[in-house]
């Protein structure tokens, strides 16, 4: 028996686990999974013909198991999200050895069970993304969702608490998959993907519906999808930092690789249009779309409100995985393109973001927006990778975010939907107050006056995150780079694949070419750097050399605006912030508890025999009736 | 060789009632007297299991043949019983050295033999002999411990019990004055004829609410919560692990051969989804360890009930799976209660303590929410993917309600796990932390490896439990075995 | 096209946008003249004003990010003019189209935004917010507009949509398909020049300028550049969704100046909103005439 590149891979990452396991308390573990997760990729990148159109991998391992079977292989989708999965645990990684492990070790906190967790969530995912059969894709979620709890749960206290909400919205997922998997099974009698297939065709609608609906829901609650975020942005929050850089990156993006395996390759967009909804317009697909663009907005605005910096980008994770099932679901050649692009694109800036930030806790030791401010002269490069980051996240060039979203606003534009193009970019707009409120809170205004001595981030932390803002740059100026990949995922799943070129996309109706905007905007800042630096020469003045109606600063005079940031805009919508979803979650929990209550109530009787002879003559009444 | 079977059903009979005796003249000899029998018990059964799994035979006791006889019905499915009972009741054997010691020991014999004889026994009226000696049984060991709260569980566990037994009984009656015979192989010959009327059916719903009592079937079930709270941790385990599948083992045994009227089978997935939807949402609030496990058990007893109203192969399957996993995880968990008896919050911290009671309690906890690849898991997957190949729409509604109540089950088991995992306050010192004994937590983690070890060999298993259940789902098999004598009792 | 032309289109394209820009400054300020019957400033004031501010003794820097901020508030919209077709000229117009434009132009806002928080002036701060809080009231507008637009032409292509436009005369303009769409993209447009009533992000009595709070020299210098980049990149992209573009540089520039006309007069005519009062307003009428603009193009 050979091994295949999978079975190599798959190989690697177990024995990260096992390293991680039993060596993880001796010092140097972190660099050792460190290097076994390059190890990993690189045993990826020699896969990385199934990124351009190559037959998939299987693994030789095929299991039989109360006559189901189980297998596991790597095709493009698979591999796309390997990539992002592995580069994204190697640069958390990475990041967290050195300086930052062992102040989290001074901390009180566990650092062997941190870098357990991160291998064991790395190898889930990768055991996930191999699946072969729908019975292996479901194993596979479930490990990915333990693991991710115990990687969530680690810090204790708060993040418990996140992690137990995690768990449970969780299950609930996952009770929702297995029930449509049974009745996938039923149906198709048999989990394999060709057997999936052809039942589809011949399935029902209502059944279709209900599968649907399960599978959804289920894959919809790990993307964080309205009705179901409430519990991503605390459990990656509290995370501790790289491993949210690792979780904020990719964790919440299985789902949407399921997503992509089951509704799409499986069931087909098609189908799903079919699935019209009675006495209205829209079909199962508008609805997915509405859920997307709503989970793009509602998200986006809790943002804003966020004064944790860490809350703050959690919350945006979730709204931009709106845009990745918005532009899957339209589901033409440009939209799906930008949805996939968007997972990849998100992972670079949300890692570097989550990084950069910790890196600020890291020095200063909080994330509290209202504590922080003008650290840009103390921390200059965090800065510059925390500005790289956020326009990513913003979507504005010359930056990768841009062009995904740009490939999502052009396939509405072509679908011809105004309201969803419209409500998209209301998340990007709203994104970008917020994203502001991030970077000005942290690293402009005022410098307080306990910071005034701080040092940049230890290099172990910066040359992650400096890659991370090379790559969130180098992929905005040649999207045409991912776009590649992109594209063999698209095939991969049966979709149709844009004509794509290395700065961008072609099209007849408006093509984009990054390198030519890009090229423009650099030279435009040169001539406007040329202007403005051959002017006479300014002179540097202290931060308390500033206006303040005639008042003299001293350093003991908070000269900041960061609490309440848009003020304006509250005084119009801070009444809709009503914590709908808050009150929905906890009527739910309060109804389990007045139903519990109530069998407690029951079981809890002294006479049990009355129940019994009840039950008893009811039964034979019944019977003789 | 096959009439050796008897034997570990009579020698512990007798051992029950000589070893107060021995005990009397030597406590030394006395102390060896039990897990001996039960050893031998168990190398005759798991010789008989490796060498005759193939053919199911009939053991014609006192020379008679059946149906005029009574008989012993050695299938595999009475055998992996009959192991079943042995091997726990060596894992439980009551070690403790007090007064109380002699009478512990000989009841725990007795309810050895007496469920060993419920596993074995082929005829109605010696099932239900068996199965009140269990009752007996069962009393006196929940007693034993000594408490007034235990004594008023007891009373209730014994009223209820009793109640449920005059029902059996009126059933049985029922039965045998419409057929005039209580062999269930015989009866089973008759069936199609004489009992598929109301008068049968009637038979079977008292005989379904009078068994249920033990096999913990709602609303039947009021017991369970307050003996499990209170009896010893072995006995609950006993009880929740064992008794209540042997019970259900009655059931199963009269549905494949007698009752297949619809009507009976609603009734019971109706009652089953009641046990779930009950003791899953009543463990969610539960303050106490053991009552939580008991609120627990009543739920997993419930989807057991759903399981068993598809009396086909495949769905005896689940049947098998879910109660095997059942016993090992349940046996586990109360095992672990033992020393954390007790309010919940005095869990806290309880991880640093014992972290492998910890990690063997997140292990049972994961399988029994069926997280894959532990065997809960396949045990789930084999009744879901049954249910959801009925067609009435009461089958989906038990898969909705079966899904839903494992979510309610991972959060009340997370949160104590969560729990355990929680720093220690500062000015408990760590010592009051409550730890499960020494004993208890060995067979917890043997119970634990065996679960991984099923995990592990879950191939094998599931072959070996599917060829049960397809021995115990043939009816014909059966009457062949016992009426034309093809199994060489003599 | 020949690399060498195109290299010229992309320094004259602009180039033409800052001299018309500082032209349109010089409109204003006439009409505001006028309006408050005043003389108004001379022909080259605005050009005098810049040198005068760039050769200031005094230059006040809060830092590094306060420069930086205002090259990017300049060099977003020299870049952005190459997107922007003029008669003649189409420069990388085709290699981004219009959302890129929207997109590109609010690089000079972020720019801005940096450079004044650095100035550690929470009264600069205060004006960032509500500059990006009107940013989000009449960007809603704006982009019902631009769907409207693009998807009637079936092209986010500038130089296709400019040509539907003045391939049927006038009757194929985007103003004469499409009326409820340009009035429409007239208040945007107009909220987004941050005039009065819409200035709320300026406001002098209340929080000192806003964001001009700690310019001064150059950096205000920058900011004007910026202005008449505004302005011009504004009426021209009005001009090129609704009046059809210019065929000849003299309809084209009479075009964009008339169009600037209308909101700088009816600027001066109004006192300020607050804040909230400009988002409602500009989310309810704009919105309602755009999306009933849309329902007519499909």
């Amino acid at each position: 028996m050979t091994l295949t590149l999978l079975d190599e891979l798959l190989l690697f990452s177990g024995v990260t686990v096992l390293v991680a396991l039993f060596l993880g308390r001796r010092l140097p573990a972190g660099w050792m999974v460190t290097i076994l997760y390059g190890i990993q990729l690189l045993s990826l990148l020699k896969m990385a013909p199934l990124g351009y159109g190559g037959d998939p991998i299987p693994s030789t391992l095929i299991l039989e198991v109360m006559g189901q079977t189980l297998s596991w292989r790597f095709d493009a989708l698979s591999w796309y999200f390997a990539l992002i999965t592995l580069g994204s645990a190697l640069l958390s990684s990475w990041y967290a050895c050195g300086e930052w492990e062992q102040r989290f070790r001074q901390a009180g906190g566990n650092v062997w069970l941190f870098h357990l967790a991160m291998a064991l969530n790395v190898f889930s995912m990768l055991i996930l993304l191999a699946s072969g059969d729908l019975l292996s894709l479901f194993i596979g979620w479930e490990l990915v969702s333990w693991a991710g709890f115990l990687l969530m749960a680690m810090a204790g206290g708060v993040a418990t608490r996140a992690a137990m909400r995690y768990i449970t919205y969780a299950m609930v997922g996952a009770m929702a998959i297995f029930g449509g998997i049974a009745l996938v099974y039923v149906s198709a009698g048999s989990l394999q993907y060709d057997a999936i297939l052809t039942a589809v065709s011949q399935m029902g609608t209502p059944h279709l519906w209900m599968l649907v609906i399960l599978f959804s829901a289920g894959f919809g609650i790990k993307m964080g999808l309205m009705p179901f975020h409430l519990w991503q942005a605390p459990a990656y929050a509290e995370t501790p930092g790289p491993g949210s850089a690792f979780l904020g990156a990719i964790s919440s993006r299985m789902g949407l690789f399921a997503i992509l395996l089951v509704l799409v390759k499986l069931f087909g967009i098609v189908n799903i249009e079919s699935l019209k909804i009675p006495f209205t317009l829209i079909d199962a697909r508008d609805l997915l779309a509405w859920i997307a663009v709503f989970t793009i907005i509602f998200p986006t605005f809790t943002a804003m409100k966020q004064n944790d910096a860490r809350e703050l980008l959690a919350w945006h994770g979730i709204g931009q995985g709106g845009y990745m099932l918005l532009g899957l679901v339209v589901a033409d050649a440009m939209g799906a393109a930008g949805g996939l692009l968007h997972v990849f694109n998100h992972a670079t800036y949300q890692a570097a973001l989550f990084m950069a930030v910790t890196a600020v806790i890291h020095r200063t030791g909080t994330s509290d927006l209202n504590k922080l401010g003008g650290l840009v002269v103390r921390m200059p490069l965090s800065f510059m990778v925390l500005l790289v980051g956020i326009i990513g996240l913003a979507g504005l060039p010359p930056m990768n975010g841009f062009v995904s979203k740009w490939l999502v606003y052009r396939s509405l534009l072509n679908e011809g939907m105004p309201l969803l193009f419209v409500a998209a970019v209301i998340g990007t707009l709203g994104t970008i107050l917020s994203v502001y409120k991030l970077i000005h809170n942290i690293f402009l205004g005022q410098l307080r006056v306990e910071h005034e001595h701080i040092k940049e981030a230890p290099w172990s932390m910066m040359i992650p995150m400096l890659i991370l803002a090379a790559i969130i740059f180098i992929t905005g100026l040649l999207p045409g780079i991912p776009l590649a990949w992109v594209a063999s995922v698209q095939e991969a799943v049966g979709l149709s694949v844009p004509n794509y070129t290395l700065g961008g996309v072609e099209s007849a109706s408006g093509s984009l070419d990054m390198i030519w905007v890009i090229g423009v905007l650099f030279a435009g800042f040169g001539i406007g750097a040329l202007v403005f630096y051959s002017a006479g020469k300014s002179k540097r003045v202290h931060q308390l050399d500033n206006y303040a109606g005639g008042h003299f600063l001293t350093a003991d005079i908070r000269y900041q605006y960061s609490d309440n940031f848009y003020a304006g805009l509250m005084h119009l919508i801070g009444g809709w912030y009503r914590g709908s979803f808050l009150w929905l979650e906890k009527s739910v929990k309060s109804l389990v508890e007045f139903l519990s209550l109530g069998m407690q109530g029951i079981y809890r009787r002294a006479n049990a025999e009355f129940y019994l002879l009840s039950t008893a003559l009811f039964v034979i009444a019944w019977v003789v009736i | 060789m096959n009439s050796m079977v008897v034997l570990p059903l009579v020698l512990p009979l007798f051992g029950a009632f000589l070893l107060p005796i021995i005990m009397r003249a030597s406590v030394g000899v006395g102390l060896w007297v039990g897990p001996a029998i039960l050893l031998y018990g168990c190398w005759i059964l798991g010789n008989q299991w490796i060498s005759g799994t193939a053919m199911p035979f009939s053991l014609a006791i006192g020379g008679f043949a059946p149906p005029m006889g009574i008989n012993l019905y050695v299938d595999s499915l009475a055998l992996l019983f009959a192991l079943a009972v042995q091997l726990l009741g060596l894992i439980f054997w009551p070690f403790k050295l007090d007064p109380e010691t002699a009478r512990r020991q000989a009841l725990m014999l007795l309810l050895v033999a007496a469920s060993t004889g419920l596993a074995l026994s082929g005829d109605l009226f010696n099932l239900y002999v068996f199965y009140e000696l269990v009752a007996v049984a069962t009393f006196g060991l929940i007693s034993a411990s000594s408490t007034g709260s235990a004594y008023a569980a007891t009373i209730r566990y014994l009223i209820l019990s009793g109640i449920g037994s005059v029902l059996t009984l009126l059933g049985i009656a029922l039965i045998y004055s419409q057929t005039g015979t209580l062999n269930l192989a015989h009866l089973a010959q008759l069936a199609p004829e004489q009992l598929n009327n109301k008068l049968g059916l009637t038979a079977f719903l008292s005989i379904l609410i009078g068994v249920g009592v033990k096999a913990e079937l709602f609303p039947v079930n009021t017991w369970v919560p307050e003996v499990y709270a209170t009896a010893a941790s072995r006995v609950s385990a006993f009880l929740a692990g064992l008794v209540s599948k042997l019970a259900l083992l009655i059931i199963l045994r009269l549905l494949v051969l007698i009752f297949h009227q619809q009507e009976a089978i609603q009734v019971m997935l109706f009652l089953g989804i009641l046990g779930v939807v009950s003791g899953e949402l009543a463990a969610w609030r539960a303050k106490d360890m053991r009552r939580m496990l008991a609120f627990s058990s009543i739920g997993q007893l419930g989807m057991i009930f759903i399981a068993l109203s598809i009396p086909d192969q495949a769905g005896l399957l689940a049947v098998l799976a879910l109660s095997f996993h059942h016993l090992l995880v349940k046996s586990g968990l109360f095992m672990l209660a033992d020393g954390w008896g007790g309010a919940i919050e005095n869990l806290r911290g309880a991880a640093k303590r014992s972290p492998l009671a910890a990690i063997v309690f997140i292990l049972f906890s994961l399988s029994l929410i069926g997280m894959p690849p532990l065997p809960g898991f396949w045990a789930k997957f084999t009744l879901i993917t049954e249910l959801a190949a009925q067609t009435s729409p009461l089958y989906l509604i038990g898969l909705a309600v079966f899904l839903l109540a494992t979510v309610i089950e991972a959060a009340y088991l997370f949160r104590l796990a969560a729990l355990l995992y929680r720093p220690v306050s500062e000015e408990k010192p760590i010592d009051t932390i409550p730890k499960p004994a020494g004993v208890s937590l060995v067979s917890a983690s043997l119970f634990g490896v065996g679960l991984l070890a099923a995990a592990l060999f879950i191939t094998p298993v599931g072959e070996l439990l599917n060829h049960v259940a397809g021995q115990a789902a043939n009816a014909e098999l059966y009457i062949d075995t016992v009426l034309a004598g093809t199994g060489g009792g003599r | 096209m020949a690399p060498l032309e195109l290299i010229i289109e992309l320094v004259l394209m602009p180039l033409v946008a800052f001299i018309v820009g500082l032209m349109m400054v010089l409109m204003m300020r006439r009409i505001a003249a006028k309006l408050q019957r005043r003389v108004g400033p001379p022909f080259f004031q605005p050009l005098y004003d810049i040198v005068k501010l760039h050769g200031k003794r005094t230059q006040v820097s809060h830092g590094m990010i306060h420069d930086i901020g205002i090259v990017m508030a300049m060099g977003g919209y020299i870049a952005a003019e190459t997107l922007l077709p003029v008669p003649g000229m189409n420069g990388i117009a085709e290699k981004g189209g219009i959302i890129t434009l929207l997109y590109l132009m609010m690089i000079p806002s972020l720019g801005l935004a940096l450079g004044v928080g650095q100035c550690a002036n929470p009264n600069g701060s205060i004006g960032i917010a509500r500059a990006l809080t009107a940013m989000l009231a009449y960007d809603i507008p704006l982009v019902i507009v631009v769907f409207g637009v693009a998807y009637a032409a079936g092209t986010t292509n500038l130089v296709e949509i400019i040509a539907t436009q003045q391939a049927g005369g006038f009757e194929t303009w985007g103003a004469v398909q499409m009326p409820l769409l340009a009035i429409a993209g007239l208040i945007a447009m107009h909220a987004s020049l941050g005039k009065q009533p819409f200035e709320i992000y300026i406001a002098p009595a209340e929080i000192a300028t806003g964001p001009m709070v700690e310019m001064g020299g150059k950096y205000l210098g920058g900011l004007f550049v910026m202005q008449s980049f505004q302005l011009y990149t504004t009426s021209v992209l009005y001009v090129s969704l609704f009046l059809g573009g210019g065929t000849t540089w003299f309809d084209f520039l009479l075009k964009s100046f008339l169009v600037l006309a209308i909101p700088v007069s009816i600027a001066y005519l109004f006192p300020r909103y607050r804040t909230e009062d400009l988002l409602r307003l500009m989310w309810k009428w704009p919105v309602m005439l755009g999306l009933i603009g849309i329902a007519f193009v499909m």
